[in-house]
């Protein structure tokens, strides 16, 4: 293990796993989807061949086949020696075979009911309707509602019935029986076109840039400029207090701003005797759910930024600040020329960091407004997961969902590699000393 | 710290600030173990019925102790991994040489802010892939993805920290990189693996999207989900027991809190030596 | 539904050739698990299931086969996350084996290939299915094919509370005959407006509490566009985007928000306030569901009939405009397996689960109405005088929503229009014209707009 080329990239191995795994593979899927109209019905995996009501609907109207559409959708069971053979090397009873040879060979039907019907009404009748169901399924002679895995198999079976197709036919039946995904600009161009589009695009950038300022770079200066000029022990307890709400599970955090907000909350049931007639403060308007979202966010968010400040705070040389104050300077005359200079690249730093947190997050607007009232406070991270693995109506479209999260990826890789060049990437990956 | 400016203002301002929150955390206690009539916000009467679920299970949920039990392991194995893979990938960052080392760093900080929870549709069909979707081992891989970037910067930055003179010694005295990494190095970043394991113990136990979608199965609910699903239903309201059950939830937090709190302020600062 | 596939197959194999002979063979077992959407008063989708199971263990005991069942069973409680979960556990192969979940989920699953028509495992001509209404048969089929066993049935009405009525005019006579009047066209949305109007200026109940829709998403809103002469879907099966239609819907709920009767915000109350306010006569008129009368006599200990009248909901008063109401079957699904003998005896499970007796227990605990004729024979169900008045009231005018694999992508946007309009973050029109833009966009000549 002496070589450290070899045992650097043997350290770092596990993790590339993870990476690839969970990072770069997702992110190429995620690319590849976004190109697709993926939905709940076409399914992930692919689709099969199916001759059915609608998708010959779609072969009357894309290309005028109106006859082979009707054709084809005409359900047949024919009793015929094949039928008869396929049954016997069911398993079926021998006199059963017999019986049905004798007396219906040659009768066709237009569904499986009634050969199920005509199964029971037999002398020999199959034990069970599993045993009807699978020899009535061998007379079957039409391809209506029977999932082919190819194209080949579909058009085999339809030739196999007596039907001939020409190649243009063939092709058109190709297209319109698939049942899967297909391959679509579309939703980008939907993307653009609606309206909704932008009014979460507004509404990121409205809740990215208010959380951060008022609270993640704002609020959390004042808490560690407050607590710099406190004694330890309430300092440390208010950096305590304000660390809560970082570790409180996202899921019970919220249920304790609804138990604050909601019509019989806390708030309600107090401002009601102020003549403020109860309400659901959380929801009552845009304005009140972004208030409560900005919150929310801002709590958690604060606490990160008020570390990272007073720590830097504490590394400024004490007596800078002594002499400061022998020269008679105000508080409010050291926090800005003392204090507020040094904290320059911290305060970028989690400005930047935090963006790109904000940006992606949606877990607390879910669980809080999940969105509402009326897609008030639907950020794009947010509808992406609605549209793409959320919804009432259960219409989950992958396709769209993940052209939306690309929208996502390419802006936060844009923003990293700005903020890397702007944090003097160089200096953070200096070569180390020994090199063996 | 300055002595000549007054203090109470500043304690009196923040606490001000910080009584909302107060507020909401001495109700999540108070709440649990008593009834409050409508319209009032003083609770009249004692009572311990919202516990009831440790003892009986839900209607329709899983039992508490199973949930418990996932949780637990989820956060631990997750715990357990990224602290071995991040302490292996940040030593070989900040001290080996690697072929295209920027590229992995910069490559690291890149994904430190990737969207990862919009890219769930493909992350799903991944762990299909794998056979793993709706298996407690596969949120966990999932998980320990999502935490690798954070740890392995922060075990970097602590590396980065260590004098090169104790290795220089090492490597005279006839050890291996690798055993100078392992007996030598990772004595000295003790702390940041403490910090870095309760950071990612509290980020698995939280952790409530990723088990949602990918692990649906009642055999491999978690806290969160429990919760969640408690709360959505329809016909059962009742905020005191959501309450008792959020608290049994928080309290394992609130204790490891309570003992590492210092710990867990160094590592949220640390992230700035990077 | 993991362990004996292998014991399974032999299982099959001998009793498809030795059905009926009686080997005795060594005890098998299989794991069937259920999924379902269920509040607390609804354990019987699973229930049933159990108890079919016992019986269903027995039956093949009597033929001779040592079969042991073992259900595993979740439940949810958000529509949401149930579609998520069953839909994407359906892509990994790993569905659950019974599904039961709304009639409108069979088109994209079976699409999909999650779930398999249950005509092809199961007896339709034989007792109980044979008994099953007709019209919810044809609620649980899809291009020509029936793909799910209906589990129960209800519908959404509308609701008065008498005193208020009483106080603004209407005499007993009048209340009695609410519901054919209804029904008529006679009394209209205009006239809820009116007298939910009449009702808080009256003092009898508070501003924004004349008339409580139903708090959260849901098909009911799908109501007041067929109250305006809206239609779901074309003859050839397309869905159908009514332009007039929808705009009436929405201004329905955008003039009620103007005239005070409803709360700007009201989507979103949280449920246990929704049913509190109204089973303690804070609100005077309101819509919901058949199935939530068993909480409000149980939970919140309403009496109802003393207190409250139930009609359909209104028509919207225009030329097309009618009273309706929709219901809004859930159904047994059988999803697709490796293993052909877990869907069989899947399918046992659902019949054995869908006789009247059995089904009674949900119809009557989850205040559902029944799915077979014979039910009706059944004394907890004749005994239950809601069930037998809301059926003759309100099923024989019920639509369903059609089975359409992009009916899921209509409600969304329809909700989310209805929601920007009633929230007035949009004007109706421009919600309308929104609408119809993005189902244009994401649907093309799968919808026709009218």
């Amino acid at each position: 293990m002496g070589n450290s080329r070899h045992l650097g990239l043997m350290l770092l191995a596990p993790a590339g796993i993870f990476v690839i795994l969970f990072f770069l593979a997702p992110v190429v899927l995620t690319a590849v989807f976004g190109f697709t109209n993926m939905s709940t019905a076409t399914g992930i995996s692919g689709g099969a061949y199916v001759v059915s009501d609608s998708t010959m609907l779609a072969l009357k109207e894309r290309y005028g086949e109106q006859e082979l559409a009707e054709r084809l959708l005409r359900k047949s069971y024919v009793i015929d020696e094949a039928g008869l053979q396929a049954a016997l090397e069911g398993g079926a009873a021998r006199p059963t075979v017999e019986e049905l040879r004798e007396k219906y060979l040659g009768a066709s039907f237009g569904s499986r009911r009634e050969v199920e019907r005509l199964l029971k009404k037999l002398y020999n009748r199959p034990a069970g309707i599993r045993q009807i169901k699978k020899i009535a399924a061998g007379f079957e002679r039409s391809v209506v509602n029977v999932r082919y895995d190819t194209p080949e198999a579909l058009l085999a079976a339809i030739e196999g019935y007596g039907i001939t197709l020409t190649e243009a036919q063939k092709e058109a039946l190709a297209e319109v029986s698939y049942t899967g995904w297909v391959f679509t600009a579309q939703n980008f161009k939907t993307m653009v076109e609606l309206p909704d589009t932008w009014r979460t695009m507004a509404n990121t950038l409205f809740y990215v840039f208010t959380t951060l300022i008022l609270f993640n770079t704002g609020f959390a200066l004042v808490l560690a400029i407050a607590t710099h000029y406190m004694p330890d022990r309430p300092a440390g307890f208010f950096r305590s207090v304000w660390l809560l709400p970082r570790i409180t599970p996202p899921v019970l955090y919220v249920l304790m701003w609804k138990w604050l907000a909601w019509d019989n909350g806390f708030l309600a049931t107090i401002l009601e005797p102020m003549g403020f007639a109860p309400r659901n403060w959380l929801l009552d308007t845009p304005a009140n759910a972004w208030t409560f979202i900005i919150l929310i966010n801002g709590f958690v968010g604060a606490s990160m930024g008020m570390l990272i400040f007073s720590s830097a705070i504490k590394a400024i040389p004490q007596p800078l600040f002594y002499a400061s104050e022998v020269d008679g300077a105000s508080r409010w005359q050291q926090i800005r020329h003392i204090i507020l200079p040094q904290l320059r690249w911290p305060i970028l730093f989690i400005t930047s960091y935090q963006t790109l947190s904000l940006l992606t997050s949606f877990e607390y607007i879910l669980l809080a407004t999940n969105g509402g009232p009326g897609g008030a406070t639907e950020v794009w991270a947010l509808a992406t997961y609605m549209k793409a693995l959320n919804n009432y109506g259960g219409a989950l479209q992958y396709g769209y969902g993940a052209a939306m999260s690309l929208v996502l990826v390419v802006i936060g890789v844009a923003l990293s590699l700005v903020y890397l060049r702007m944090f003097n990437f160089k200096a953070l990956t200096e070569s180390p000393k020994i090199e063996q | 710290m300055s002595g000549n400016y007054r203090k109470w203002p500043m304690v009196l301002f923040l606490g001000i600030l910080t009584a909302p929150l107060i507020l909401m955390y001495v109700y999540l206690f108070v709440d649990t173990v008593t009834n409050t009539p409508p319209g009032a916000v003083i609770p009249d009467e004692f009572t311990l019925e919202h516990w009831r679920f440790l003892k009986e299970t839900l209607p329709g949920r899983p039992s508490i102790w199973l949930a418990t039990w996932n949780t637990f392991l989820f956060a631990t194995v997750t715990t357990l991994i990224v602290l071995a893979v991040s302490s292996a990938a940040g030593y070989s960052l900040s001290r080996l040489q690697l072929p295209a080392r920027s590229f992995f760093l910069g490559g690291i900080l890149v994904l430190h802010a990737f969207p990862t929870v919009t890219l769930l549709i493909a992350i799903f069909l991944i762990l299909q892939m794998l056979g793993l979707y709706n298996t407690l081992i596969g949120v966990i891989l999932v998980k320990i993805s999502l935490e690798l970037p954070f740890g392995i910067w922060i075990m970097k930055g602590f590396y980065d920290t260590v004098p090169w003179e104790i290795e220089m010694a090492g490597i005279q005295d006839g050890a291996s990189r690798f055993q100078v990494w392992t007996m030598l190095v990772l004595p000295q970043v003790k702390p940041a693996i403490l910090a870095l394991g309760i950071i990612s113990f509290l980020a698995g136990w939280s952790e409530f999207i990723l088990p949602l979608v990918l692990a649906p199965g009642n055999d491999v609910q978690v806290l969160s989900v429990y919760l969640a699903a408690l709360i959505a239903d329809d016909n059962n309201f009742d905020m005191n027991l959501f309450k008792s059950v959020g608290l049994f939830y928080v309290l394992p937090v609130i204790v490891l809190f309570v003992f590492f709190q210092n710990k867990l302020m160094n590592i949220y600062s640390g992230g700035s030596k990077g | 539904m993991r362990h004996c596939r292998k014991t399974l197959a032999a299982l099959a194999a001998s009793s498809m050739l030795a059905a009926g002979a009686g080997t005795a063979l060594a005890q098998q077992e299989v794991t069937i698990s259920v999924w379902a959407i269920a509040g607390s008063t609804e354990n019987y989708r699973i229930d049933a299931i159990k108890m079919a199971a016992d019986i269903l263990e027995r039956e093949y005991a009597i033929r001779g086969e040592d079969l042991k069942i073992n259900i595993e069973s979740k439940t949810f409680t958000q529509w949401s996350e149930y579609k998520q979960a069953v839909t994407l556990a359906g892509e990994a192969g790993t569905a659950p084996n019974i599904v039961v979940s709304s009639h409108t989920d069979i088109a994209p699953w079976a699409q999909a290939g999650i779930i398999v028509p249950v005509e092809d495992y199961v007896d339709l001509d034989a007792w109980p299915l044979n008994d099953i209404y007709p019209n919810l048969v044809e609620i649980a089929s899809y291009q020509g094919q029936v793909w799910a066993i209906p589990q129960d049935t209800e519908s959404r009405p509308f609701f008065f509370w008498n005193d208020y009525m009483k106080a603004i005019g209407y005499s007993d006579e009048d209340l009695a005959g609410l519901a054919d009047k209804v029904r008529a066209g006679e009394y209209t949305l205009q006239n809820v407006l009116e007298d939910a109007k009449k009702m808080q200026d009256a003092g009898l109940v508070e501003p924004g509490k004349g008339f409580w829709p139903r708090p959260s998403n849901g098909g009911d809103f799908w109501q007041f566009y067929m109250s305006y002469g809206g239609e779901f879907a074309t003859d050839d099966g397309r869905l159908l985007f009514d332009r007039e239609a929808m705009k009436g819907a929405y201004q329905f709920f955008v003039d009620a928000v103007n005239l005070g009767v409803t709360r700007k915000n009201h989507l979103g109350t949280p449920w246990d306030q929704w049913h509190g306010a109204l089973t303690s006569g804070q609100v005077g008129m309101w819509h919901g569901g058949t199935w939530q009368y068993s909480e409000w006599t149980g939970k919140y200990g309403l009496d109802f009939f003393k207190n409250v009248t139930f009609t359909l909901i209104p028509s919207g008063g225009n030329e097309r405009g009618r009273a309706n109401t929709l219901t809004h079957p859930l159904v047994y699904m059988i999803t697709r397996q490796d293993n052909e003998d877990e869907m069989v005896i899947s399918g046992e499970l659902i019949t054995i689960a869908s006789e009247p007796r059995i089904n009674a227990l949900h119809a009557i605990k989850s205040a559902h109405l029944g799915i077979t004729r014979s039910e009706e024979k059944v004394s907890l169900y004749a005994d239950d005088r809601w069930t037998r008045e809301a059926t003759e009231v309100l099923l024989p005018f019920a639509t369903a929503a059609p089975n359409n694999p992009n009916f899921g992508q209509y409600f969304e946007v329809m909700m989310s229009g209805l929601q920007a309009a009633w929230t007035g973050q949009k004007t109706v029109e421009q919600a309308v014209a929104d609408a119809e833009k993005e189902l244009k966009a994401a649907l093309g000549d799968k919808i026709v707009i009218r």
